[in-house]
């Protein structure tokens, strides 16, 4: 086996445990684009092209909702703008790939083979690591697409008394739980969380998400501002 | 353009400003040095974004226009937050979080 070989096993490998859990978002993203109308190629394509699960879901739904494109459009990209984030941290590890693959490199780039990367396969002397990060990428996408095909399929056949729209707001609170780790997180989330709370409801088409997002921002900023005598 | 249509070109529209946010800090790594003011503005997105995503869903049941307050929901939300906490597992976390959903409508009625 070579070693090209070896570390894209490796990359698959170590994101294997976790794709359980890719399962129900892919068919809570499947089912959402049905439910807004639409069918398997709209699933698939959105699945393909996006490959953001968040934003898939949160756009398809205020589509669905008759919200207007541009905002539907503007909450998903705020969405995503965290990995902005990750790229930015992520491209020096992928410094070595050649210009042709780096554009391919950062459709690749999700939440998952992001930590997995960055914690764990950077480390390891055995594998290198572009080939890594694209093995474990091909495991995400797989499944990825594998269950929003089946969420598209058998979301119509299950009843709306069992709730099920309420496993998206789920699948994001099982996201934000492991980034509240300092005081400064939570309290982004509180306030964000009361905005939104307060909001939503009050403003039209879904615009209260944008500015319970921009008051959580801002209030990070304010609470990480310079401070007198930093040293900057 | 009819509602498909509308929806590709949101597909698209999407997938490409997502791919420039993704791809370009790899593309141009090397080449240009990148600002620390956007890396501090845009520290705080994934939490803002991902709490206003949680919290009105967690709260109200939202059909058309109307927002009504779901304490089923709000209960079996605590439920989640608390296995999501703990296990930061996104699997348990629906499990527990839909399981108490169900238990918490046949106590108190469907809202």
């Amino acid at each position: 086996m070579s070693r090209r070989t070896h570390s894209m096993k490796a990359g698959f490998a170590e994101i294997a445990p976790i794709l359980i859990g890719i399962a129900p978002f892919g068919l809570v993203a499947g089912a959402a684009v049905i439910q807004a109308g639409f069918g398997i190629a709209e699933a698939v394509g959105m699945s393909l092209f996006v490959n953001a699960g968040a934003s898939q879901i949160v756009a398809t739904t205020l589509f669905g909702q008759g919200a207007p494109l541009w905002l539907a459009l503007a909450t998903a990209l705020v969405v995503n703008a965290r990995m902005f984030i990750y790229s930015t941290s992520i491209a020096p590890v992928l410094a070595e790939a050649p210009a042709w693959l780096r554009p391919i490199l950062g459709h690749m780039l999700v939440d998952q083979n992001y930590v997995s990367t960055m914690t764990k396969g950077r480390f390891r002397e055995d594998v290198d690591i572009i080939p890594y990060y694209m093995g474990a990428w091909f495991g995400l996408a797989g499944v990825w697409q594998l269950s929003t095909i089946a969420g598209a399929v058998l979301g119509p056949f299950i009843p709306a008394s069992w709730g099920l729209d309420f496993a998206v707001p789920l699948v994001f609170l099982a996201m934000l739980a492991p980034s509240l780790k300092d005081s400064t997180a939570v309290s982004v989330a509180l306030v964000t969380g009361v905005a939104s709370a307060v909001f939503v409801p009050l403003l039209p088409m879904q615009t209260g998400l944008i500015v319970a997002i921009v008051c959580g921002m801002a209030y990070g900023a304010w609470l990480d501002r310079p401070k007198a005598g930093d040293a900057r | 353009m009819n509602p498909t249509e509308r929806f590709w070109l949101m597909i698209f529209v999407l997938a490409l400003g997502t791919w420039l946010m993704r791809a370009l800090p790899i593309m141009l790594h090397g080449h240009v040095a990148h600002p620390p003011w956007l890396e501090r503005l845009l520290k705080h997105v994934p939490v803002a974004a991902l709490t206003a995503l949680v919290v009105p869903g967690a709260v109200y049941l939202h059909q058309g226009d109307s927002y009504a307050f779901a304490p089923a929901r709000l209960a079996a939300s605590v439920a989640a937050l608390v296995v999501a906490l703990r296990t930061r597992n996104i699997f348990a976390t629906l499990v527990v979080g839909m399981a108490a959903l169900w238990l918490a409508q046949w106590a108190v009625g469907p809202i």
